[in-house]
């Protein structure tokens, strides 16, 4: 499994990427393995309002249905379609083609987001 | 203050599963492999080539003895009189409501012995009833093997070459030639009973084996070295249930409890009014049927992009009409859906149905069952 070091991570397993204001949310490979096979992905739709901690979508496997929460505070400026036809997307490539939404980031960024050295340090010692 | 531990269950094969990279859950108790790669691939793997599937976790009960057939007339909802030696087939235990306590295989393994094949979940309050009913009943053993028993189901297309390896061993009946609903019984090399019966849970031909504990990573190996010409490969119990809910099959705690009876989830055929010895419940049933049904078992594929999932609330026209008991991707077929218990009167069959996803109403139709037509008898 592998952890980008561009990337920022929370405790919940997504991912952030930052351009300027703007924000790319995904989720690790971590969380994918989890999930085991995607097979369904529920998203808001562009210009919903996200907060830091609150659920704003599901990702669903064939057993489970686990909650995708937002990294910091946003809009939703756009989301990958391509998920609606091949959620499994996020499972072959959760950095890049399995992206989930795009944020316009809103108010104070999120002090408990990881760097991947720290995100692999809290998966080791959870486990 | 006593502290609680609750110590979960391994099956033989546990350390096998982990060689398998297995995902392990707690179910009922044990831990077991819910996939080892992906749920798609191993459903996918076990209607083209075969499956092998480790459910130790069921248990199985001994009746022995003198009037073990009349007390298994008035336990079991199915007629036993229609079994001869050698063959099993599928029944339930019923409370004096009519409401499902288990449902399980049963066997005629000789004149006045049985074989009870039940669910995890309910073993402990299976052999509690039954025991409560053969109070008084001095000729009869009853015995819960659940502890000392292995599991296996071989299940796919190419089952029957799986059990080569075992073509040598001394047997009742000619495993080739077994047909659907017998079983044989074996011994082992070293003198062992174990028992291979022609039934399955998934849709396709196939096995399941019942084996003492020490038979039973050896008989694993032995069925997985058959590889090469089967393509066999382990196969989760997440799998187990799409395959399952595909063939329409239903599930305890899922589509049935003691508050469901047979007749609503479709079982009707299994359920033998008319039998010499009437079985416990049989009253209630019997007005059930008078009375006509309120509700009942419906298959359903989701017209709109969602999943529903057991629990969630079914309305037609505004009006709720009942909730979905299992769903999930149907791979085999292409479609989501699943099975719900709907109101028979309120449901019309020809209009789309609303299920609420998580506070949102998504379309749905009713489509008949099975939605996978069972391959068992090839």
């Amino acid at each position: 499994m592998t952890y980008p070091e561009e990337l920022m991570y929370t405790k919940d397993h997504e991912w952030l990427r930052r351009r300027d204001s703007k924000a790319r949310i995904g989720v690790s490979s971590y969380a994918v393995e989890q999930l085991g096979d995607v097979v369904h992905v529920d998203l808001p739709s562009v210009g919903t309002k996200v907060s830091e901690g609150e659920a704003f979508g599901t990702i669903e496997s064939t057993k489970t249905v686990s909650d995708i929460y937002a990294p910091c505070n946003g809009t939703v400026i756009a989301v990958n379609e391509r998920l609606l036809d091949e959620p499994e997307a996020i499972a072959h490539n959760p950095y890049e083609d399995g992206w989930l939404i795009e944020i316009e980031m809103e108010g104070q960024e999120n002090p408990n987001l990881m760097t991947s050295r720290k995100y692999m340090d809290y998966l080791q010692s959870e486990h | 203050m006593e502290t609680m531990t609750t110590i979960i269950k391994k099956t033989p094969m546990y350390e096998n599963h982990l060689a398998h990279s297995a995902k392990m859950v707690d179910f009922s108790g044990w831990s077991m492999p819910v996939f080892y790669n992906k749920i798609i691939e191993e459903h996918e793997h076990v209607r083209k080539y075969v499956g092998l599937f480790d459910v130790s976790h069921m248990g199985e009960i001994f009746v022995r003895g003198k009037g073990a057939n009349s007390f298994l007339q008035k336990a079991l909802i199915n007629d036993l009189d229609l079994l001869s030696t050698g063959r099993g087939q599928y029944t339930a235990l019923l409370n004096e409501k009519g409401g499902m306590i288990d449902d399980l295989l049963v066997y005629k393994l000789a004149e006045e012995e049985y074989l009870l094949c039940v669910n995890a979940s309910n073993t402990e309050k299976d052999f509690l009833w039954l025991q409560k009913i053969a109070e008084g009943l001095k000729d009869l053993t009853l015995k819960n093997a659940s502890e000392d028993f292995a599991q296996m189901a071989i299940q796919g297309p190419s089952s029957e070459e799986c059990l080569e390896p075992f073509s040598s061993y001394k047997t009742s009946k000619k495993l080739n030639s077994l047909e659907y609903g017998e079983i044989a019984t074996l011994e082992y090399e070293d003198g062992q009973a174990f028992y291979i019966a022609r039934t399955g849970y998934t849709g396709e031909k196939g096995y399941e084996v019942y084996m003492p504990k020490s038979l039973a990573s050896l008989f694993w190996k032995k069925v997985l070295l058959t590889e090469e010409l089967t393509k066999v490969k382990p196969i989760g119990l997440g799998a187990r249930d799409t395959l399952r809910l595909e063939a329409c099959y239903p599930l305890y705690g899922q589509e049935m409890d003691e508050t469901v009876s047979p007749l609503e989830i479709g079982i009707g055929w299994a359920t033998r009014l008319d039998k010499a010895i009437s079985f416990i419940g049989h009253e209630a049933i019997l007005e059930q049927k008078e009375k006509g049904l309120e509700r009942r078992l419906y298959a359903f594929n989701m017209l709109d992009s969602a999943i529903a999932r057991s629990h969630m609330k079914v309305f037609q026209d505004g009006k709720e009409i009942g909730f979905v008991t299992s769903g999930s991707v149907l791979p085999s077929l292409g479609e989501r859906g699943g099975l719900a218990l709907l109101n028979i009167s309120l449901l019309d069959e020809q209009k789309p149905i609303e299920i609420d996803v998580r506070g949102k109403l998504k379309t749905a139709k009713i489509t008949k069952k099975p939605m996978y037509k069972a391959k068992i008898k090839n």
